[in-house]
């Protein structure tokens, strides 16, 4: 366990905080909009556009795929605050973004 | 690599409180998981010779299909052709009588039929009642036994696609805890005298070796789980007017319901397909509602050089009336990178690709899977013992660690015990002439699983290890000698097939018998050597009746 004496004395970083409720709200009720925001921009202005035969199976194995991500690697914020504001900022910023890139390619 | 201690110690609980709560429900997954690798075997195993109908010569197809077709309205709804013979393919085709309750998953009180032609020429029809092991024992894996439907969802399905989230949490938290020491604890098992050592590193072995396996199932999971819910987002947010699954026919042009009698002949619909898949051999042809607006044959075709999307086989579909392909992703040169990357996914997760040995690398991956779960219940035993201190009393353990001993050996052992009751049950039903095979399949499971989790919790988990690995033992067991007393003592009743998949079942369940035996052995005497200070020791009933002190006298 050498890795865990080296960076524990190396810097006396604020200690991760567990915040298992917020942490865990925050990629349910957070991650999910966000995971699926970015299957949507995908979807729209990723390769192939909206009407590609079959990417629609695809894009659902996406959002799929990057909510189980988010669920997982949550804890790895600093704590229930942080990840309550990053993931939320994400979805703000990402979320208009999206409603224009789908109104502007449905026409 | 490293990795904060704090970050270390966050997952660490994760790994711990994700992993106990969904590791039994994924041992019964696993273990019926690796079973349905052989499902058609199993099928093929427990079919009685009895109810076989003669198959009929490729030229004499076509009768038979279009003689269905006008006498049975039923099998207008589903009709299915099979190509090729084996001991579970009761005829050339079936169908089942339709009732309300639809749904999808093995329908068991339906009314089944299944047809030939006779010596005349003639379609001669028989209602069956076919044995359905293998789609039990499929949805057992896809349930846990957990019994219930909401509304047309098992309510096992759903669970296991919680317990499925909850598995990934686990293995990316896994990876996570051991990064620091990964590569010194690579293929690392230090057996001796530390047992909590040995059982951590081949959790940890078996963990990192088959990650990407686990990996893809966990993911697999959980879109088979809530694929509908997922679709229902993408549709209100992304997709919303713009057409998820095609154009739907233009409003001119809408197909209309065809009469039977206009069917193309099901060789010419089988000659059509070749022709698209030289490389591929059909294996079955599916009829669905062939007098609907939309009707298709849903084509088996196999070659296993392909990834396919299918347990067993690719699709293709093709219009009974026209000819026309339709669903040809599957076919050579006509697939997208989209559904590419889709099918592949299918396809490692059920092990269809590459051929038979896959099979058997999956039905090793499943035990190895349902190992891990075991392994890592016991390691959250162990590490919440109280240990004894030098001069200090015996502790006693804590009640939720006991308990979980308990759990963890009733229902892993009972699940394994009752799946194997229940393959041998099936002959042994339809030798006493029990009229439903299917619910004697089910009574035979929930009974022997009930039994074994109450001894379990009756005992304690140390008392009732040595006797629940011998049920074990006995299930698998009674597999073969089933098959065994069929050659020697006919009169029985019993059959017996020596056809390289039926005893392939024989010979493995053999070998399980041996492993549960050899396991029942080794845990004897691991619980004889357990220390006083863990929820394995067994008290000697003599020397408790007896304070201490007295007994030394004597």
């Amino acid at each position: 366990m050498s890795a865990e004496s080296l960076s524990a004395g190396r810097q006396k970083a604020p200690r991760l905080q567990p915040d298992w409720w917020r942490k865990t709200l925050a990629a349910v009720l957070l991650g999910f909009p966000l995971a699926l925001v970015i299957t949507g921009l995908f979807a729209w202005a990723g390769p192939g556009g909206i009407a590609a035969t079959d990417k629609v199976q695809f894009n659902m194995w996406l959002l799929t795929l990057l909510w189980l991500l988010g669920l997982s690697l949550v804890y790895l914020f600093r704590s229930g605050n942080q990840a309550l504001l990053w993931l939320g900022g994400a979805n703000l910023l990402l979320w208009p973004l999206f409603l224009i890139v789908r109104g502007v390619m449905a026409g | 690599m490293k990795v904060s201690s704090d970050i270390l110690r966050v997952y660490k609980a994760l790994h711990t409180w994700v992993g106990i709560g969904t590791g039994l429900l994924l041992f019964i997954g696993f273990f019926a998981g690796a079973l349905t690798m052989f499902k058609q075997p199993l099928d093929r195993w427990s079919a009685p010779p009895a109810q076989q109908l003669a198959m009929v010569k490729s030229n004499e197809l076509d009768t038979l299909v279009s003689g269905v077709m006008q006498q049975f309205p039923d099998a207008r709804q589903q009709l299915v052709v099979h190509l090729e013979s084996a001991e579970h393919i009761s005829a050339p085709v079936e169908w089942q009588s339709q009732d309300e309750d639809g749904g999808h998953g093995p329908d068991l009180d339906g009314e089944h039929w299944h047809a030939t032609l006779n010596a005349a020429g003639e379609v001669q029809a028989e209602s069956i009642r076919p044995s359905m092991l293998g789609d039990l024992i499929d949805l057992l894996h896809q349930t846990a036994g957990i019994p219930g439907t909401v509304g047309h969802e098992y309510l096992g399905v759903q669970i296991l696609g919680l317990a499925g989230i909850l598995y990934f949490l686990a293995l990316v938290s896994g990876l996570i805890i051991l990064l620091p020491t990964l590569v010194k604890d690579f293929f690392l098992i230090r057996r001796g005298k530390n047992r909590k050592r040995f059982w951590l590193d081949a959790h940890n072995v078996i963990g990192i070796t088959s990650l990407p396996f686990h990996l893809i199932i966990a993911f697999t999971v959980v879109v088979f789980a809530f694929h509908d819910s997922f679709y229902g987002s993408l549709k209100a947010v992304v997709y919303q007017d713009t057409p998820m699954f095609g154009a739907p026919p233009a409003a001119g042009e809408r197909p209309q319901a065809r009469s039977v009698d206009q069917l193309l002949p099901p060789t010419e619909l089988i000659r059509r397909i070749e022709q698209a898949a030289p490389d591929f051999k059909v294996t079955e042809l599916v009829y669905m509602q062939v007098e609907s607006p939309r009707p298709i044959v849903r084509a088996g075709i196999y070659n296993p050089q392909y990834l396919v999307r299918g347990p067993l086989t690719g699709y293709v579909g093709i219009n009974p009336y026209n000819g026309e392909l339709t669903m040809t992703g599957m076919l050579p040169g006509k697939s997208n990178v989209w559904s590419d990357i889709v099918v592949t996914f299918f396809a490692l997760h059920f092990g269809s690709f590459a051929g038979e040995w896959v099979r058997w690398v999956y039905f090793l991956l499943g035990l190895s899977g349902a190992f891990l779960f075991y392994s890592g219940n016991l390691l959250w035993i162990e590490s919440r013992r109280k240990k004894q201190k030098r001069g200090q009393p015996l502790p006693q353990q804590a009640r939720n660690t006991r308990l979980m001993a308990a759990l963890t050996i009733g229902v892993s052992l009972g699940s394994v015990a009752g799946i194997g009751f229940a393959i041998a049950a099936g002959k042994w039903g339809h030798v006493a002439a029990v009229a439903d095979i299917n619910s004697l399949y089910l009574q035979v499971y929930y009974l022997v699983f009930l039994l074994a989790l109450t001894f379990a919790f009756m005992r304690g988990g140390a008392r009732a290890a040595v006797p629940l690995l011998w049920l074990c033992a006995l299930a698998s067991a009674l597999i073969p000698v089933t098959s065994a007393l069929a050659v020697l003592m006919p009169s029985t009743g019993l059959w017996f097939y020596n056809s390289a998949a039926t005893l392939a079942v024989d010979f493995t369940a053999l070998l399980l018998a041996l492993a549960f035996i050899f396991a029942a052995y080794r845990t004897q005497r691991g619980l004889q050597r357990a220390n006083a200070d863990t929820v394995w020791y067994i008290e000697e009933t003599g020397h408790k009746a007896e304070p201490a002190g007295i007994g030394a006298g004597s």
